[in-house]
């Protein structure tokens, strides 16, 4: 999943640099023509922001992970089949072109994904050392305790 | 904070180093297996309850190990120093140990260091009692290791707020209250600056006793660089920031 949403993210950035930027700097009418990619990765995005939508029904993700997915699949497919529309809204934030806007996007989600994924290494190999200590201790007194019930007189130096 | 005179005319049972009944020693234990069997038979002649908590060493640790540990514990897979010591001081407390002291495996430690560490506890002034390498004189310690550990106690200072001469050296003692009170989170080396945090915080008074450290090839190989010392310094913080 994740690899193909970087895979379309990056897709969405090649196209808004290549089409997005150009096109609507040339003034041409985007959404009357729309490209071979176009198609393709609208159907994709479509068909993802479905699936997004489907797995918080069938319970295989929490409702703030499927929604997210799903903002994440609808952004990209809008800004897909209309490049104009991350022009207008990379304006109205002050960035000059669409295809900044979306390039950094990414990165700040990318960043955000980064940290989400390093916290959640880090919990983990907690568990797992939890559960090493815990099966530690578990098998040293089942096995030693009984085994050495009187240890050696204590010397002295 | 040497050793122990006070007691000696009173007690029929002789000399200072004898060590109380009640006395847990944990080993943790990373692939130490050259070192550690002259380690625990030493340590052996002294105190009769050794536990050796192995962190899931590759090299035959266990196996070195066995015949002179009272009691081996074994992580299945490599957790880190801290989780060793937590381990081992969580099974200790099990075995209703009144005093634990935490001994390195690789043999930097010296034995006879043990019993002036625990007098200050034995005495009932001190609840923790932490070895010092700076406060005593250490064996052959080369100046990079020197600096690093002087930066290590200056940011043990600034960030935990505690002034301690050595915040890094694996010889410690702690009264059974004192060991209740740790919980160490931290895997990996980090853990020695969080265990100050949670003396500091845990109220109960300390100290700290010179002890000697020996300087080998060996321990040095085995111990920290100057990298791993940033390393630790990063681990630490985020730990302080991320739960």
């Amino acid at each position: 999943m994740n690899l193909i949403y970087a895979v379309s993210l990056t897709l969405s950035v090649v196209h808004s640099f290549a089409g997005g930027g150009l096109e609507s700097a040339q003034q041409s009418a985007p959404s009357l023509t729309p490209s071979l990619f176009q198609v393709f990765a609208v159907v994709l995005a479509a068909a993802f922001f479905v699936m997004s939508i489907a797995a918080i029904f069938r319970g295989w993700a929490t409702r703030r992970e499927g929604g997210l997915w799903a903002i994440v699949w609808l952004a990209a497919g809008l800004a897909i089949a209309s490049p104009d529309l991350t022009v207008h809204l990379a304006g109205f934030l002050g960035i000059g072109r669409g295809a900044d806007l979306v390039l950094y996007c990414a990165v700040i989600v990318m960043l955000i994904g980064f940290f989400m994924v390093y916290a959640r290494l880090r919990r983990l190999r907690r568990d797992l050392t939890l559960l090493s200590r815990h099966v530690a201790i578990r098998d040293a007194a089942q096995t030693t305790l009984s085994d050495r019930p009187t240890a050696p007189q204590a010397g002295t130096k | 904070m040497t050793q122990d005179i006070s007691n000696k005319s009173q007690l029929p049972t002789p000399p200072a180093a004898a060590l109380p009944h009640g006395l847990f020693i944990v080993v943790p234990a990373f692939n130490e297996a050259p070192a550690i069997g002259p380690v625990l038979q030493e340590l052996r002649s002294l105190c009769q309850n050794i536990v050796v908590v192995d962190d899931g060493s590759t090299d035959g640790t266990p196996k070195a190990a066995q015949p002179h540990a009272t009691y081996l514990l074994r992580h299945p897979i490599n957790c880190g120093q801290g989780a060793a010591l937590q381990t081992g001081i969580d099974f200790a407390l099990l075995c209703g140990s009144e005093y634990i002291v935490t001994f390195d495996a690789d043999g930097q430690h010296r034995v006879e260091d043990i019993a002036p560490l625990l007098s200050p506890i034995l005495n009932g002034e001190y609840d923790i009692a932490l070895g010092s390498r700076f406060l005593g004189e250490s064996v052959s310690m080369p100046p990079m290791r020197k600096l690093v550990l002087r930066l290590g106690v200056l940011f043990t200072r600034l960030v935990n707020r505690v002034n301690l001469t050595d915040a890094h050296n694996g010889l410690r003692a702690f009264s059974r209250r004192a060991a209740q009170r740790i919980n160490l989170r931290l895997d990996r080396m980090a853990h020695a600056t969080e265990l100050i945090d949670q003396v500091r915080q845990s109220g109960l008074p300390y100290t700290e006793v010179p002890v000697q450290i020996r300087y080998t090839p060996y321990s040095l190989r085995k111990g920290q660089s100057t990298r791993g010392a940033i390393r630790i310094a990063f681990q630490y913080l985020m730990g302080r920031v991320l739960p």
